[in-house]
């Protein structure tokens, strides 16, 4: 899965450059505007500490943006099931928060708070929760009527049990969702260094950027797919355990 | 009396036609009882609305206090997440162990217990779900296909247990196969058709009971009673 994924990227990052070098050699197109392969290169090696460092550090930020958004969403999304006066609100508002365009807050948070790691945080777990609380709400409010009603009509049922039945049923789902999660929380964690940020490769791009070095574009995005490749390899793989250690028989042959 | 259903009717919401109309019954005698008649003539929103699953009927139903009526239908699951014997083992109220125990062996389950519940064939599924069903307290327990899928000898076998172990209790069976109705229902409701007037009709099966000897011609004759009240 992991070896699939990052092999994916290396496909899709090949097509990349070899779509560029195809655009440079057709248009005619300056080494300013694209350089050629070997001051790509060589660009990527010079860089490849500094930037490596950078990577870590946004994805340390996504990764701890991705975790809080996973528990405010659950959070939330388990009370929003009921089709209560609560949940009929935390639904339609998070439904209509979801419409707007997160990224566009992010200013306010830096005029609020700087341009630090809360900063970035904020807006990593802003941008990856709301995508993520649609999905728990959707999944947890839908009854699985074939097992619930045993619990029901005996009186037997508790929250707590409600709540693992629709986990239990959506497994695959919800480690699906969390794995796709991880790609929000990184791209909203390069959104906020963009915008305003003092460090990681959202902020190195920019600076990259200012300076119209695309080498070094190129050697920054390719740093930001292998490690996101390798962290969402990673989640994928620890939802297949979960899903193994949990439900696996049911992928076995019947009797 | 146990339950007494007046001119009841029901219909699908956003539906114009009736599923049933004017159907009246009174359940006053304990013992195995079944519903029967072709597909889609209400069956089980009859049962349901028994039952309390489904509500926004027209008439009336009226039960004895504080009566529980439980529904149990054949497509019914087992959390997946451990063994059928450790769902049991949890569902099961205090003092039933002996007879959870008892019922696991009659109905041949007690091999499968270490199983997970998709593991379990498809009868073998309606056999620990009834299982279940069985050790709750109820008063009326409307039985939906529950036998679906199971060998005819298990069946015959599990409902003489049911009559034998449960001789106080109310069972409402709803099957299509005419033949066990006819055997082992003590009263058989047959609904038909909306339209058809009267709605139901009230039969006395053979009500056998372990070792009973079927005498033909009273079968013949209930197989014949609901072959012509349908």
């Amino acid at each position: 899965m992991l070896v699939r994924r990052i092999s994916q990227f290396f496909i899709v990052y090949g097509a990349g450059i070899a779509f560029l070098l195809a655009l440079k050699s057709i248009l005619g197109l300056s080494d300013y505007v694209i350089p050629g392969p070997l001051e790509i290169w060589s660009t990527g090696l010079a860089v490849v500490n500094g930037y490596l460092y950078d990577v870590l550090n946004t994805l340390g930020v996504a990764m701890i943006g991705q975790i809080l958004s996973i528990i405010m969403a659950f959070s939330i999304g388990t009370a929003a099931r009921k089709s209560s006066w609560l949940g009929s609100f935390i639904k339609a508002a998070a439904y209509n928060i979801q419409a707007y365009p997160i990224v566009a807050v992010a200013p306010i948070i830096f005029i609020l708070l700087g341009d630090g790691f809360t900063s970035r945080l904020i807006i990593a777990a802003m941008i990856c929760y709301f995508p993520l609380l649609l999905s728990v709400v959707s999944i947890m409010s839908e009854p699985i009527t074939s097992i619930e009603h045993f619990y029901l009509a005996t009186g037997r049922m508790r929250w707590q049990l409600e709540i693992k039945i629709r986990a239990f049923e959506n497994i695959r789902k919800l480690t699906t969702v969390i794995s796709g999660s991880a790609t929000l929380a990184m791209a909203g964690t390069i959104v906020a260094e963009f915008i305003a940020a003092n460090a990681g490769i959202g902020h190195a791009i920019r600076i990259a950027l200012y300076q119209s070095d695309l080498s070094r574009i190129l050697a920054a995005l390719f740093l930001i797919g292998i490690f996101l490749s390798l962290y969402q390899g990673t989640l994928e793989w620890m939802g297949e355990k979960i899903i193994k250690k949990w439900v696996i028989v049911d992928q076995e042959e019947l009797p | 009396m146990l339950l007494q259903c007046r001119h009841l009717g029901y219909h699908y919401p956003l539906s114009p036609e009736p599923v049933f109309k004017d159907i009246s019954l009174n359940l006053d005698t304990p013992g195995f009882h079944a519903l029967f008649g072709p597909s889609g003539v209400g069956k089980t929103s009859f049962a349901k609305l028994l039952t309390g699953d489904i509500t926004g009927y027209t008439g009336e139903i009226i039960k004895k206090e504080n009566a529980v009526f439980l529904y149990t239908y054949n497509q019914e699951r087992l959390p997946g997440w451990s063994s059928i014997g450790h769902h049991l083992e949890k569902v099961t109220p205090p003092g039933m162990t002996a007879l959870c125990l008892e019922l696991v062996d009659t109905f041949g389950m007690a091999p499968f217990m270490n199983q997970k519940f998709s593991q379990l064939s498809l009868g073998q599924q309606n056999r620990i779900n009834l299982i279940r069903y069985l050790l709750q307290e109820f008063d009326l327990l409307v039985m939906d296909e529950s036998l679906a899928n199971v060998d005819e000898r298990s069946k015959e076998n599990i409902i003489f247990k049911i009559k034998e172990q449960f001789p106080d209790k109310y069972f409402l069976y709803i099957s299509h196969n005419l033949m066990e109705v006819s055997k082992f229902s003590d009263m058989i409701l047959v609904l038909l058709k909306a339209g058809k007037l009267p709605q139901t009709s009230l039969i006395k099966g053979l009500n056998i009971q372990r070792n009973d000897a079927i005498n033909s011609h009273e079968l013949d004759s209930v197989l014949l009673g609901i072959m012509n009240a349908c």
